[in-house]
């Protein structure tokens, strides 16, 4: 599996089906873990985190899921990007230094990434909302890597990991939801404030710290310790088909009171992306927002689902630029992107 | 110094000097000088007393002292969960509302984890020392019993 091959496909989670999938485009679990006779990242030197690098590494192919495993260390910082884009490495392991890495399947629903803030950082991601699958595949992967590795686990404090605040279970659930009606009805905040009371994160596309881009927001338990792994899952089932209603109530109102305005709206975002022949990121992702939550509530018939979730990954720079095929300058990826844009949506449209 | 305090809308004027000023607590203590205590004072200020009488406490096994923890927000070892465990606490309490484990226990457990802890934080001062004969012997005790040589 090459870079190039990974242009040409698109992660297993984007393909738009599973429950609520209009709203839900993705559930997803990680578990923190740490090898037992290491120290945690910051501690060890070079040589142990090769080691522990090695230790993993060994292990990967005696588990299921067929996990490739890259060497983030030798990769281009434009191929690092690449897998973040992909949400397959976080930001963090595309920043830091030394021995480091991710396993991942051809399918890309599951990835372990090595020496993260963490020496495993174990992903599990399905389509729409499907946490209870989701948690039997990762529990199975975890109980097969830990018939091989000895991960650091106290009897009071659970899995010990290098910061309290992902102790104990070592867990964190989350689900990414599209929600563009809250956005444009303002009613956004108003949600976020009632999750953060009941201790539940918000947070962008990209994890802590980055803007919510395309209106889509990942919703995640911050507790780790104290309630057990099917609990904090179930907390946030509880919680998610609410948002939906919510988002749901708001759509539905935007049809009954502007049907003509939101119509127009999606028809001219549709437009703008099959004709465009320059076009930033931001507008990009403004527009497939509105493109999406018109395909959904039958706005526009002649587009899936799946083709607009994928897009929302590759127009982002770094795919741009792998597909291209060489680096290119902000105002080159403008143009870049239109082209992409109006070879996927346009008239004369190509199925990739 | 002259102070004029309102107890219950009586007023009272209390005259002291500074060095009762500061004994009485009116006055704060000024901080020693010297860039260890100057810290120990800072983290007393904004952690608590607690935490001056743990900041140095050290992991014999990663060398991590609490202080450095408050400071980068990263253990450095499992071990460290043991040697804070009364700086830890409150943490995990503020942050999970809990301090006791109740979910997934590995289905077998090797205790002897934690020597090879305390071995690879000998190999790391071995090697600081330059001592690469003691280095060599401590390599051979940590290498996998099933790992060819």
């Amino acid at each position: 599996m090459t870079f190039d091959d990974l242009t040409r496909t698109s992660g297993e989670w984007l393909r738009g089906t599973g429950p609520e999938s209009d709203i839900v485009m993705c559930s997803r679990i990680r578990l923190a873990r740490n090898l037992a006779d290491f120290p945690f990242m910051s501690r060890a030197s070079r040589g142990e985190k090769a080691e522990i690098e090695e230790t993993i590494k060994r292990t990967l192919p005696k588990v299921d899921g067929d996990l490739h495993y890259v060497d983030v260390q030798t990769l281009s910082p434009l191929e690092r990007q690449f897998l973040v884009e992909r949400q397959l490495i976080s930001r963090e392991l595309a920043a830091s230094e030394g021995p480091r890495g991710v396993a991942f399947g051809t399918r890309e629903n599951m990835a372990v990434m090595v020496n993260e803030e963490d020496h495993l950082r174990i992903q599990v991601m399905l389509s729409g909302l499907s946490l209870p699958d989701v948690w039997d595949q990762i529990n199975h992967l975890d109980d097969q890597l830990e018939e091989h590795l000895d991960f650091a686990f106290n009897g009071q404090l659970g899995y010990l990991t290098a910061c309290p605040t992902n102790v104990g279970t070592g867990i964190r659930v989350g689900v990414m939801l599209h929600l563009p009606a809250l956005v444009q009805t303002k009613q956004i905040d108003k949600v976020f404030r009632a999750l953060q009371k009941i201790n539940l994160a918000v947070r962008g596309l990209y994890g802590e710290g980055t803007q919510a881009f395309g209106d889509f927001y990942q919703i995640s338990n911050q507790q780790t310790l104290g309630k057990s792994e099917t609990e904090l899952i179930r907390n946030l089932s509880d919680v998610v088909p609410q948002i939906i209603t919510y988002e749901r109530t708001a759509r539905q109102a935007m049809v009954n009171e502007r049907r003509q305005h939101l119509h127009d709206q999606v028809s001219r975002a549709y437009g703008v992306l099959k004709t465009a022949h320059t076009i930033s990121s931001e507008e990009t992702m403004l527009l497939l927002s509105s493109v999406r939550m018109g395909i959904n509530l039958g706005l526009i018939d002649d587009l899936e689902i799946p083709t607009v979730n994928e897009l929302f990954i590759h127009t982002q720079p770094a795919h741009l630029q792998k597909v291209h095929g060489a680096p290119l300058e902000v105002d080159e990826r403008n143009v870049a992107r239109a082209s992409y844009l109006r070879s996927r949506l346009g008239t004369d449209r190509t199925e990739a | 110094m002259h102070l004029t305090e309102s107890v219950e809308g009586t007023l009272r004027e209390v005259h002291l000097c500074g060095k009762c000023a500061r004994k009485t607590g009116v006055l704060p203590k000024p901080p020693e000088l010297g860039l260890d205590a100057v810290l120990d004072s800072l983290i007393v200020t904004h952690v608590g007393e607690l935490v001056g009488e743990l900041a140095q406490r050290t992991c014999p096994d990663c060398g991590l002292k609490f202080m450095e923890f408050r400071i980068g927000g990263r253990l450095g070892c499992p071990n460290d969960y043991e040697v804070f465990r009364p700086g830890l606490v409150p943490l995990m309490r503020r942050a999970h509302g809990a301090s006791r484990h109740v979910g997934k226990v590995p289905a077998r457990r090797r205790p002897e984890a934690a020597g090879r802890l305390r071995l690879r934080a000998q190999l790391r001062d071995a090697i600081a020392r330059e001592d690469y004969e003691q280095a060599a012997l401590l390599r051979d005790r940590l290498r996998p019993k099933d790992t060819p040589t």
